[in-house]
């Protein structure tokens, strides 16, 4: 299988890095979740800064795929603020601050327009083609015209390489191929963010690559990006911080090299030893 | 025969010819024997097949109109009785699960009494009559075709219920993640693949409601079922002209299964074996899985 062709030049096609508003694009304060009487985040903490790529790593049942669900409302927090180009995302502040209570459905869809994000398991819409996976949510969610839309949509395909598969539908693709087209889906809303959830986990060892390959794109072209994953050589590559989970905390955090030749924490010692 | 060659035939084509054969050998050719008993005349049948009055033919049109328009309406209620019933505010849940376990809890001929002839009577509702273009729908027509679609919403609730289920959620959380509201969620994503679950149930209700238009006779409406029964009444022909009548109504429900087929071919897009989701027409009408079931047999021994 010879390697797809990534272009170097993949935010080009949405017009170059989207601005967020704020240098802190994500600022994440003391996130608590339950799951009824589960505690599976405690206290975290986050601050991701523009064009940042931070990897959050950490054994399963950590919480680190809740956590990064947590910052596009996909689940609901009990205590803590999350904020994303500034604004708090799922909750506005009641009686003074003290009390947060759920967002309006139209406000939090709002807030999910300006965050990407990649899913394990690719959740491409199978009933439409690759094409069609792209230009559905600038045409009905952004109101781009039609002609725009699919401009932008065939640049982006052939940025990640399927320029030939625009009519193909997800069942007809390969997991990494499925995988570059969700990417591309992501970024034909212009995130400010983009949250990816072990994005190479489903995938045949075969086809990893070429999904990390347009993630380390991404990365270098200065997306702002928050990665979940089990890919420690893209990681230490790309990512300006690495974070460690365990047990719904942030066990530590620090740039590639400390964390990778000189972690500070026994729990983030052990897990790399398992992993590395 | 054989069980093998009457398999091999197909059970639904055999089962068909079978059934033309019988109806057309009684009618043409036997007549009851003994003075004062039933003279069969079979032109009855034959020209109520063969060369239909208008009444006959408009009979037909109403109870395709009143099919086509009462399924509609259970579509639309059905699929906001399932949102109402899988919603989140409490208020929704109860007013659908109210409306399903009335609708289903009683039998539609009461429904049709009760809601036109005894609201009409008590007078707490006058059904009017509604001019639609060139047609001009009569009270009870209207009634009809409300009462027969707000019945079959409540069926086609659960039907929906049970395909927006089959949607992955995983569908839903991209559709959000992309900034879609609820509606566009729905509308877009949910909706357009619970429909490839939907659509072969679908069909199989609109089969019952080609049929079950015929309790309308309660309301004195002159689809099929009413029409040859006054006919019948008029020539005292009950064997040949409800023997017709049957065969009008397996004409429709057999044609509808050859759209219902298209139909679901053309919802397969995108699914896995496309080609083989649901049994072309053809493969229907010669009953292939019989064919296919007898084939495997005869392979094993």
């Amino acid at each position: 299988m010879t390697a797809p062709s990534i272009s170097t030049n993949l935010l080009g096609a949405i017009g170059g890095v989207p601005r967020p508003e704020t240098d802190v694009v994500v600022d994440a304060r003391e996130v608590n979740k339950w799951f009824g009487r589960l505690h599976v985040l405690k206290d975290v903490s986050l601050q991701v800064k523009l064009q940042e790529t931070v990897v959050i790593i950490g054994p399963s049942g950590s919480g680190k795929t809740t956590f990064i669900r947590c910052l596009n409302h996909l689940e609901k927090i009990q205590g803590g603020r999350i904020f994303v180009n500034g604004h708090l995302i799922g909750y506005r502040e009641s009686a003074g601050g003290t009390k947060l209570v759920e967002d309006k459905e139209k406000n939090i869809a709002r807030q999910r327009q300006e965050i990407g994000m990649v899913f394990q398991r690719f959740n491409l819409f199978p009933h439409m083609t690759a094409l069609e996976n792209i230009v559905e949510a600038p045409i009905h969610v952004r109101g781009t015209s039609r002609d725009e839309a699919m401009a932008t949509g065939r640049a982006l395909l052939e940025r990640v390489g399927l320029a030939a598969k625009e009519d193909s539908y997800p069942n007809q693709l390969s997991g990494g191929q499925q995988q570059r087209i969700a990417i591309a889906r992501a970024l034909a809303m212009k995130p400010a963010l983009m949250l990816f959830d072990e994005p190479t986990s489903a995938l045949d060892p075969e086809m990893i690559g070429e999904v990390l390959e347009v993630m380390k794109e991404l990365a270098r072209e200065g997306m702002t990006m928050i990665v979940v994953s089990h890919e420690m050589g893209f990681a230490r590559e790309v990512a300006n911080r690495v974070v460690m989970m365990d047990d719904g905390v942030v066990v530590e955090e620090g740039t590639p090299d400390q964390m990778f030749s000189a972690p500070t924490q026994d729990r983030t010692k052990a897990f790399l030893s398992k992993i590395l | 025969m054989t069980a093998a060659t009457f398999l091999r035939i197909g059970t639904r084509r055999a089962q068909l010819v079978g059934c033309l054969l019988l109806v057309a050998l009684v009618v043409s050719g036997c007549s009851g024997g003994g003075q004062g008993a039933y003279i069969i005349r079979p032109h009855y049948f034959w020209d109520s097949l063969l060369s239909p009055s208008p009444t006959i033919v408009n009979a037909i049109g109403l109870t395709l109109g009143i099919s086509v328009v009462a399924q509609f309406i259970g579509v639309v209620l059905g699929v906001f009785a399932a949102m109402g019933k899988m919603a989140r505010f409490v208020p929704f849940r109860i007013v659908a699960n109210f409306y399903i376990w009335i609708f289903r809890g009683t039998p539609l001929l009461v429904q049709l009494s009760f809601l036109f002839f005894g609201l009409q009577t008590a007078r707490v509702f006058m059904w009017p009559s509604v001019v639609f273009g060139p047609i001009d729908i009569l009270p009870e027509i209207l009634a009809g075709i409300v009462i027969l679609g707000v019945n079959e919403g409540a069926y086609m609730a659960e039907i929906v219920r049970a395909g927006i289920m089959a949607v992955d959620p995983g569908q839903t959380e991209a559709a959000k993640s992309l900034g879609m509201t609820f509606r566009l969620t729905m509308t877009r994503i949910v909706l357009p693949q619970a429909a490839r679950v939907i659509i072969p149930p679908l069909g199989n209700e609109f089969n019952n409601m080609l049929k079950t238009t015929s309790l309308l006779s309660a309301l004195s409406i002159f689809e099929l079922y009413t029409t040859f029964s006054n006919l019948s009444a008029v020539s005292f022909a009950p064997f040949e002209l409800f023997g017709a009548c049957a065969i009008w109504y397996l004409l429709l429900t057999t044609l509808w299964g050859f759209v219902q087929s298209w139909i679901e071919r053309k919802f397969a897009k995108g699914t896995v074996g496309s080609q083989t989701q649901g049994p072309g027409w053809r493969m229907r009408l010669m009953g292939r899985t019989s064919f296919d079931a007898d084939a495997r047999s005869l392979g094993g021994h």
